[in-house]
């Protein structure tokens, strides 16, 4: 196969492959939208090195014209010719209807999942010492207070996580506790769900504001039996320097 | 039609399939493991009376039920943690004037204090779901709760913002009534779409609105009621909408946009001979 037409489409077709089925076998599959993304620079950047030269622009445009007039055409392309110019337009209605027609799926809803905290909840440190005892007594705070949705096992799984949207947080993921402070866990628990700022939709939390119910160094010996219990770290600011 | 045309044709067709279907590849991810239960009510378009009294009437029967878990409350005291009703089917429709909705859901019982409540969000403005208690950085509304309680025979309507300011409103708009059979309760509660009270949710068809469930098992244990007050079997905030009429206009656009894509084939094909020619 010659021209540079040719060699486009081989290049996205080997470049649709790679992204598609090979890349993740060494990582997470891709969205669709940045495959799509990635392939129309791949058309991008083959359109800008054919087309340098007046002559390249030619050998890259020319079929592509040929194809559109119909010069000199039979058989097979005439077939392909009268098929693209019939699905264009009806690629274009089809699009016009999915724009318009009444969606049945809910409006997305972009939660964000670790708001900024109030000022005063920023760079607190865990007043208490971090001995075996204070872990032992957070963790027993934990199973009476906190296990019924996070779970016995800091997973999230608790008997009365099912019925809540959003789901409690999985204290075993490293996309939760493990990415924030003490001192940002203290804030969480003790404003709990209506504490959070609109961004965080309050009004969907059932997390309870436990400064209702809790003393502060219960809270604090809680947050240690959890990052414990859970086997993580919290983020200090040492390791962000 | 000549042979060599019909084999064209052919192969035009599987190589415009294949297209497509090259296409729907790359644009669709697969949807997200575990998505079991529902998100969204949704209030079907019928025509005529709802069968509001008939809780086993086939229209009932017909509709496809969103599914939704359930939790102890475990927001705020009074605590409890297990409950009798884990999920709830609902149904719902709409004829442009009135609502229904049906909760079903399985309570091995029937006793006097069973009880379910729909609750909604009252006009824009966020509500929490616990009774629309108050946010400490979001300004929150009230909530409208439909409550039926199985010895009072019919629905109370019901306003709340915050703990302890529940109370039945001035003016009733919802009907209920309830059965249970073999262990499982039916409660359809009814409404105008729109009520003209501003302490009401109002439903316009085609708008999203959000709708939360609870639960009450009246069952006398020692004496007691197992559940009462505080202590249910509720859900977060979902969504309802009523389906819209279905609007016509669609189509129009539709026709318009293939007549502006047909003619700009027609230009560009155009534009391209001429300049061949020059």
């Amino acid at each position: 196969m010659k021209g540079p037409l040719a060699q486009t489409g081989i290049l996205l077709v080997g470049m649709y492959v790679f992204l598609k089925f090979i890349l993740p076998l060494f990582t997470a599959p891709l969205p669709a939208s940045l495959i799509f993304l990635y392939l129309a620079l791949t058309v991008a950047a083959a359109m800008i090195f054919y087309t340098m030269s007046g002559a390249g622009l030619e050998e890259f445009m020319g079929p592509i014209g040929r194809f559109l007039t119909g010069e000199g055409q039979k058989g097979v392309a005439t077939t392909a010719r009268v098929m693209v110019f019939m699905l264009f337009p009806l690629l274009v209605g089809w699009q016009t209807y999915t724009k318009l027609a009444p969606s049945d799926v809910p409006p997305p809803e972009n939660r964000t999942i670790h708001p900024a905290p109030p000022g005063e909840f920023v760079g607190l440190s865990n007043p208490f010492q971090k001995t075996q005892e204070n872990i032992m007594m957070g963790k027993g705070l934990y199973a009476a207070f906190c296990s019924p949705c996070h779970g016995a096992n800091f997973d999230g799984k608790g008997p009365a996580s099912v019925g809540f949207n959003p789901p409690p947080a999985n204290f075993g993921d490293p996309g939760t506790i493990a990415q924030l402070q003490e001192s940002y866990l203290f804030w969480r628990i003790k404003k709990g769900g209506v504490g959070l700022p609109v961004e965080g939709m309050p009004w969907k939390s059932a997390m309870p504001r436990w400064e209702v119910e809790l003393p502060d160094e219960w809270i604090w010996k809680i947050i240690m039996g959890e990052y414990d219990g859970a086997g993580q770290s919290p983020r200090t600011w040492e390791e962000e320097e | 039609m000549g042979r060599k045309t019909l084999i064209n044709v052919t192969l035009g067709t599987i190589l415009m399939t294949a297209g497509f279907g090259a296409a729907w590849a790359v644009a669709s991810d697969p949807p997200p493991d575990g998505e079991t239960s529902s998100v969204a009510v949704r209030l079907y378009l019928t025509e005529g009376s709802l069968p509001t009294d008939d809780l086993n009437a086939a229209a009932w029967n017909s509709i496809q039920p969103s599914e939704f878990k359930l939790a102890p409350q475990v927001h705020w005291p009074d605590r409890i943690q297990e409950v009798t009703v884990k999920s709830v089917k609902v149904r719902g429709m709409h004829n442009g004037r009135d609502l229904a909705v049906m909760l079903e859901y399985d309570d091995p019982s029937e006793d006097v204090a069973d009880a379910a409540a729909l609750e909604f969000m009252v006009g824009d403005q966020k509500a929490h779901f616990a009774h629309g208690q108050g946010m400490l950085q979001v300004e929150g509304g009230p909530v409208n709760i439909w409550y039926w309680k199985k010895e009072n025979g019919k629905a109370t309507d019901m306003s709340a913002k915050g703990f302890k300011t529940l109370r039945a409103q001035e003016r009733q708009d919802v009907s209920a009534t309830g059965a249970w059979q073999d262990g499982t309760w039916r409660v359809v509660f009814s409404r105008p779409l729109q009520t003209g009270d501003e302490a009401d949710v109002q439903i316009t068809p085609g708008e999203w609105r959000n709708v939360a469930f609870a639960f009450w098992d009246g069952q006398l244990v020692d004496g007691v009621e197992k559940e009462k007050g505080s202590q249910k079997a509720v859900s977060s905030w979902w969504y309802i909408r009523a389906e819209p009429q279905p609007d016509n206009s669609i189509y129009g656009y539709v026709v318009l946009g293939i007549a502006i894509a047909a003619g700009f084939e027609f230009f560009l094909v155009r534009k391209i001979r001429k300049g061949n020619q020059a």
